[in-house]
């Protein structure tokens, strides 16, 4: 039995596995008509094949189109590059300068309260908006006597002296009725 | 060989095998070396600008065909729509004309091959120009069409049959 276009044609392009391989050529050397048709379709492949755009027909296009590409697309690249690389080194020192200033600020933050915490536990409003001669005197004593010393008077002491002083004393009722809420709770407690 | 295509060096070793390649499959397609140029430029700034990992260049490869291969048939579809543009660009200056001791095989068989292959029905056509003009064995033209490699020997055939039918033997020469 002879062979077909296809088997040929798959012989052809070398893609014929074992065992037909070997079959095919066994066939082939000594079936003339078979291998008369072999010799037409590698004949006809050539033809087809050596049509093709030679290597120096686009040589031409090659040279062009990678230049077009070179030019608006891999220099850019680089230009893009460029500037990253300029961002990472700018960066550490961007992040390390804002956690320095923030590591500063809390610490004035913390300062700041314990400064509250000393000298204007009693009243602080007065103490932060009027920086003025009571302010001084808390400071002129020690932290610790200036708290004594408050103590020994009464809230409404100490109002009328801040009055007379002529400061503007606001006390929020907000405050007094949560005051007065927890002390009846205390007391229902007790 | 891992190829990134958006790395410039990657890109000019991909560039530098393939092309070749990817150029003739356009302009088989097309049979217009302009618009093959178009196409290649084409298919190359969408394989940079996509920044796809490929494992090896093979696999660069085969992407790039498909692409041009869809460009191509594509130009080629629109361009059938439209008659005249079809007519125009056969007016144009096709390849330029070798030296006649250098070439394998001589123009008047090369316009026949052209006039066959652009018979072809595009199915066939990919097959074989894939097969013929990018040197690409069944496995390979399969997993580029996405057809199974019996598929693509069936269609080798068939194509090599309505070639066979379509050129008259007795023209060709072949040195």
């Amino acid at each position: 039995m002879c062979l077909d276009d296809q088997i040929l044609n798959t012989y052809l392009d070398k893609e014929l596995v074992e065992p037909w391989k070997t079959q095919v050529e066994e066939h082939l050397s000594y079936c003339t008509a078979c291998q008369k048709r072999y010799d037409q379709l590698e004949q006809l492949h050539l033809i087809i094949s050596q049509s093709r755009l030679q290597e120096d027909e686009l040589n031409n296009s090659k040279k062009k189109v990678l230049s077009f590409i070179d030019k608006n697309y891999l220099q850019q690249q680089n230009k893009v590059k460029f500037i990253n690389r300029e961002f990472r080194i700018k960066t550490p020192i961007l992040l390390s300068s804002a956690a320095a200033f923030l590591f500063i600020l809390m610490g004035a933050l913390f300062i700041g309260r314990g400064i509250q915490s000393d000298s204007g536990e009693l009243i602080p409003s007065v103490v932060l908006s009027n920086g003025g001669g009571s302010v001084v005197q808390v400071r002129a004593t020690e932290a610790l006597a200036a708290n004594q010393v408050l103590e020994n008077f009464s809230l409404e002491e100490i109002l009328k002296y801040l009055d007379s002083k002529g400061f503007d004393v606001d006390l929020r009722l907000r405050t007094i009725q949560l005051f007065e809420q927890n002390g009846e709770n205390s007391l229902a407690n007790e | 060989m891992e190829v990134k295509s958006s790395d410039s060096k990657s890109f000019k070793q991909v560039y530098e095998e393939v092309f070749p390649v990817v150029m003739r499959v356009a302009y088989h397609v097309t049979y217009n070396l302009d618009v093959a140029e178009d196409i290649c430029q084409e298919a190359f700034i969408r394989f940079y600008e996509k920044n796809i990992d490929f494992p090896s260049i093979d696999e660069a490869k085969y992407w790039l065909i498909r692409v041009t291969k869809n460009l191509a048939i594509n130009v080629v579809k629109r361009k059938s729509r439209e008659q005249a543009m079809v007519d125009k660009i056969k007016k144009m200056p096709r390849v330029p004309i070798r030296n006649g001791e250098q070439e394998l095989i001589n123009s008047e068989t090369r316009t026949l091959v052209r006039e066959a292959v652009e018979k072809l029905p595009e199915k066939l056509k990919s097959v074989l120009i894939l097969k013929e003009y990018a040197d690409l064995n069944y496995k390979e033209i399969g997993s580029i069409l996405r057809i199974s490699e019996s598929n693509v020997k069936v269609r080798v055939h068939r194509a090599r049959k309505i070639m066979e039918s379509m050129l008259d033997r007795e023209e060709m020469h072949v040195s």
